[in-house]
């Protein structure tokens, strides 16, 4: 990242310049891979749950009926988005929906760090610098970077409405 | 502001996802007028999304000014939890899955 220059910079409302190193990209194009290999290993994992949530909190009848009907969906949805991401990470600009389907598909990796890594409303944690989950922090802090960029970008090119 | 390629794609109806089990669903007539009352769609706070995205989800998925949507990310943060949407039980469902989409906590039970 060059100091002074947007991650992620707007030019049009369809075109967005993306400023981010070799480094920076191999790790977003790894966490979205490891991702969607995980979806495809062990969909059931407790750290996976954040991706699949509960519709009907007071109903776990009607909650597994719902879940059934969606879950499928929801599954290829994600899938789809983490695939894009992993596709596109070497480009050196963006489409609106590509951008898009960075956002949420980096999101959805932040969630799953987020929950294996138990994040509270609280600031980082002190941690120590042999700290076997540094690297799990740093990552986590870089994808919050990552997808803010995004947001931005895209909030100041939506169209007007009301 | 539904997305119209989604409903007529019929994304999520049981028919899209289980198709072979479409004979087996009858209407459940106990529940007719249950099902009668409308939904609502609840958002619940959650440490790790961001307040930008959650706003930024809530324009785009609902078609809501910034105002109003930074007004609803900020009930969900000091709150614990905003309305979202409302209306009937599939639009509830289908609002519920966009928003699960995206990564956000989201809940729907009958008004």
């Amino acid at each position: 990242m060059i100091f002074g220059r947007r991650t992620i910079a707007p030019d049009g409302p369809d075109r967005f310049v993306l400023h981010l190193g070799t480094e920076e990209r191999a790790v977003l194009r790894a966490v979205c891979q490891d991702l969607l290999s995980v979806l495809d290993d062990d969909e059931a994992s407790p750290s996976l749950k954040r991706l699949f949530p509960k519709a009907h909190a007071a109903d776990p009848e009607i909650d597994a009926a719902y879940q059934e009907m969606v879950h499928d969906d929801l599954l290829q949805s994600r899938r789809e988005v983490l695939a894009a991401v992993a596709d596109t990470a070497e480009q050196d600009e963006l489409d609106r929906e590509t951008l898009d389907q960075w956002m949420v598909g980096l999101n959805s990796v932040r969630l799953v760090l987020g929950t294996v890594l138990d994040v509270s409303e609280d600031e980082f944690p002190e941690l120590s610098e042999d700290d076997p989950m540094l690297p799990a922090w740093a990552v986590y802090d870089f994808l919050g970077g990552i997808v803010d960029a995004a947001v931005r970008a895209l909030a100041e090119t939506l169209p007007d409405v009301d | 502001m539904d997305d119209p390629l989604l409903i007529r794609s019929g994304l999520l109806s049981p028919v899209a996802t289980a198709p072979m089990e479409v004979e087996l669903e009858e209407p459940d007539t106990d529940e007719v007028t249950a099902e009668d009352r409308p939904w609502i769609v609840l958002v619940w706070n959650d440490p790790i999304n961001l307040m930008s995205y959650v706003t930024l989800v809530l324009q785009k998925l609902f078609g809501y000014s910034l105002e109003k949507a930074e007004a609803l990310m900020l009930d969900v943060h000091h709150k614990g939890r905003a309305v979202v949407s409302n209306g009937t039980k599939e639009k509830a469902e289908l609002d519920v899955f966009r928003l699960h989409e995206h990564g956000l906590w989201a809940t729907m039970q009958q008004d």
